[in-house]
């Protein structure tokens, strides 16, 4: 019994995992800010926040997604339409 | 104050292979890509580092370019983040424009040009020790005074190379300069331009610049690396090599590697005994994670080889010798580099077309550019060549290397067939040339080539602990359960979901000679290529009964599959698009499903065929 409540989490974080690996960056990014404004308005979040997902944004922002503010609205010079 | 207003804001700008990122890496202690050729930057990085007092200031390192006109969208991405053109982003405090001191005047101009938009500007004169060796002669204060801009010297590759640049920047003066500073730029007129050379003329004269001679033995080389037929022989020779080399060196680690998965396997499976934890450490993340683990050292191999070339200068070189025949299939010459970097990855491949000007052409390299023999593949065509071809030598070359090249230049080829065939449909063109700059050759930068093969273990590694052993947990599970019925006689794989799922797909992949095994891995495949070896690892654990249990896969896919199954899935993973990454990215870089849609059907339809032929020529 011990071992399948173990090979259940095991399996239940795995998935969780991959859909959050699997996720397009975008999405992953925006669902970094919306975890990060609800951390704002905890102050006993304020460590982890601070120490752990400001970090991760910086990360995601940067990753070389091309989804990030800085190239919204670059567009290639002769593209079509 | 708040943290936004004290915060200083530097940006990199420079010509292209001038040393802006590792200078960038330099200043925030970053470890992004630098190599000896233009164009290995195309979007805007950003980093961080804290000055002296404390100040955090954000440096960012922007793409290559000639002049503030852009031809390229890469080009276009650092004239706007540069003018302050970017939404939600103003323009940056302070430019540091990066000059390459051995090719000074190319530098300059683009200097000239970044200075009259009216930012405030520091001059980095980078790679000061090549250019002292060689001779090159810059009165430092003389061409900081005529400019009137602080001009430092730095040689962003060595340790300390760039404290003084440091050194101005922590200064705090930058700050109270960012408030005036408002830049205001037009495009130059033809007259602008013939004054900005004649300003630049005069500044050269006035600093006692003399370009550096061109060294006897670099001319020697290149009349033979760019020499029309010499040349392509080099190349193919040089490539031939290195698939020798991933096969012929790795070969002992990797069954050092092996042989640890299945002692382990089996340690686990006779210390924890029967039930799910065992078996899902041993038959999921053992034989699944531990069965891609093992093609570690081919791909360092592989990398170490690139890396070399990437450092000494040769790409470009290759480039401007296969300009020619890239532009008979309709490949534009800038092509080459996005289509190199694919052999990595297609993601920064096709992110690396933004070099290419013409839309038309930049579309057609990213159309090819998942046919381009990416890292992932490795594992796939490494575990069938290692179960099928035997580990003999054919005069003095190794007969899995020559299967390995055979691959590569298949992928090659139908590349250059397929960007032929897109040809055809995209009526006349304009012929884009191809103007490269060659850099100088230089010995490979130990630092460079530890650092990027570090990177690249650290990036196999990652997947493999990563997504790769999160997918293979998944999948053990879906494996697994439901359990069999009472009296069931078959593998308990078979009655499970991923069982039926394989016995479904199988009518889809029995006719290209897959079975059902196969058929599964193909799923979890999508999500990354070498996630194929993975699921093979697992399935075939998790189907072995009684005494055929084993987590090595090599012996259990040699005795269980045909050579027909085997050169069909080889051919499968030629072409089809088991990545949807990339697709991901093409959707992202053309701004449109309709592309990556195309793509897919194009490479499916491709691959099943290629698949149902070779399975029916070698049955």
């Amino acid at each position: 019994m011990t071992q399948q409540v173990i090979v259940g989490v095991l399996v239940v974080l795995a998935a969780g995992f991959c859909v959050w690996k699997l996720m397009p960056a975008r999405r992953r990014l925006r669902a970094l800010l919306a975890l990060d404004a609800f951390a704002a308005r905890h102050a006993m979040l304020a460590g982890w926040r601070q120490r752990s997902l400001k970090p991760r944004i910086a990360r995601a922002a940067g990753s070389g997604c091309s989804g990030c503010a800085a190239n919204v609205g670059v567009r290639p010079p002769n593209r079509p339409r | 104050m708040d943290a936004a207003v004290k915060t200083l804001r530097v940006a990199l700008v420079g010509v292209p292979n001038c040393g802006k990122t590792a200078l960038f890496n330099r200043l925030t202690g970053s470890r992004q890509k630098v190599a000896n050729y233009a164009g290995v930057t195309v979007e805007r990085r950003e980093g961080e580092r804290t000055a002296a007092d404390g100040r955090a200031i954000r440096v960012l390192d922007l793409p290559g370019t000639y002049s503030l006109s852009p031809t390229t969208l890469d080009e276009a991405i650092t004239r706007d983040v540069l003018l302050g053109r970017v939404a939600g982003e103003s323009a940056p405090d302070l430019v540091v424009c990066v000059v390459d001191a051995v090719h000074l005047p190319i530098g300059l101009r683009l200097a000239l040009e970044v200075k009259r938009a009216g930012v405030p500007i520091v001059i980095a004169l980078n790679r000061m020790d090549v250019a002292r060796r060689r001779g090159v002669r810059i009165d430092l204060e003389r061409l900081s005074s005529e400019l009137g801009l602080t001009v430092v010297p730095t040689v962003a590759v060595a340790r300390g190379g760039a404290d003084a640049l440091i050194a101005v920047i922590d200064a705090p003066r930058w700050m109270d300069l960012r408030a005036v500073a408002t830049p205001q730029w037009q495009a130059p007129s033809a007259a602008d331009a013939e004054q900005t050379q004649a300003d630049l003329r005069a500044l050269l004269a006035n600093v006692g610049y003399e370009a550096p001679a061109d060294s006897a033995w670099g001319r020697r080389v290149d009349a033979l690396l760019l020499h029309p037929l010499g040349g392509f022989v080099v190349f193919a020779v040089v490539m031939f090599l290195i698939f020798q080399a991933v096969f012929s060196w790795a070969t002992p680690i990797m069954d050092g590697i092996d042989g640890s998965m299945a002692h382990l396997g089996a340690w686990v499976k006779t210390t924890l005994g029967d039930g799910p934890l065992p078996s899902l450490l041993a038959d999921g993340v053992i034989a699944g994670a531990g069965a891609v683990l093992v093609f570690l050292p081919q791909i360092v191999i592989l990398f170490f080889f690139i890396l070399v070339f990437e450092d000494s200068g040769y790409l470009p070189r290759a480039a401007y010798l296969l300009d020619r025949l890239m532009g008979w299939v309709g490949l534009s010459g800038r092509a080459f580099i996005p289509l190199l970097s694919s052999h990595a990855c297609a993601i920064p491949g096709i992110m690396a077309t933004r070099t290419i000007p013409a839309w038309r052409d930049r579309l057609t390299t990213i159309m090819v550019a998942p046919l381009m023999t990416c890292s992932a593949r490795l594992p796939v065509y490494g575990l069938i060549i290692a179960a099928f071809i035997p580990a003999r030598d054919v005069g003095w070359f190794n007969l899995q290397g020559l299967i390995l090249f055979g691959l590569y230049a298949a992928g090659i080829l139908s590349a250059f067939l397929v960007a032929f065939v897109l040809k055809q449909f995209g009526g006349a063109r304009r012929y884009s040339p191809l103007m490269l700059e060659l850099p100088d050759f230089q010995w490979p930068h130990a630092g460079n080539l530890l650092l990027g093969l570090w990177e690249r273990v650290k990036i196999f590694v990652n997947r493999v602990g990563g997504i790769i052993l999160a997918l293979m947990i998944v999948l053990w599970f879906l494996a697994t359960y439901p359990a069999p019925p009472d009296g069931a006689t078959g593998p308990a794989i078979q009655y499970s979901f991923a069982g039926r799922l394989g016995a479904l797909l199988e009518y889809v992949f029995a006719p290209i000679g897959f079975n059902w095994q196969i058929s599964i891995a193909l799923v979890p495949g999508l999500a990354a290529r070498e996630v194929a070896v993975a699921s093979l690892g697992t399935v075939y654990a998790l189907s072995a009964t009684g005494d055929d249990l084993s987590t090595q896969l090599e012996p259990v896919i040699a005795h269980g599959w045909s050579l027909a199954t085997a050169g069909s899935l080889l051919a499968w993973y030629v072409f089809a698009p088991q990545c949807l990454s990339t697709l991901a990215v093409v959707k992202r870089e053309t701004n449109s499903w309709r592309y990556p849609l195309i793509m897919a059907g194009y490479l499916f339809a491709l691959a099943y065929l290629a698949s149902f032929i070779t399975y029916r020529v070698l049955s």
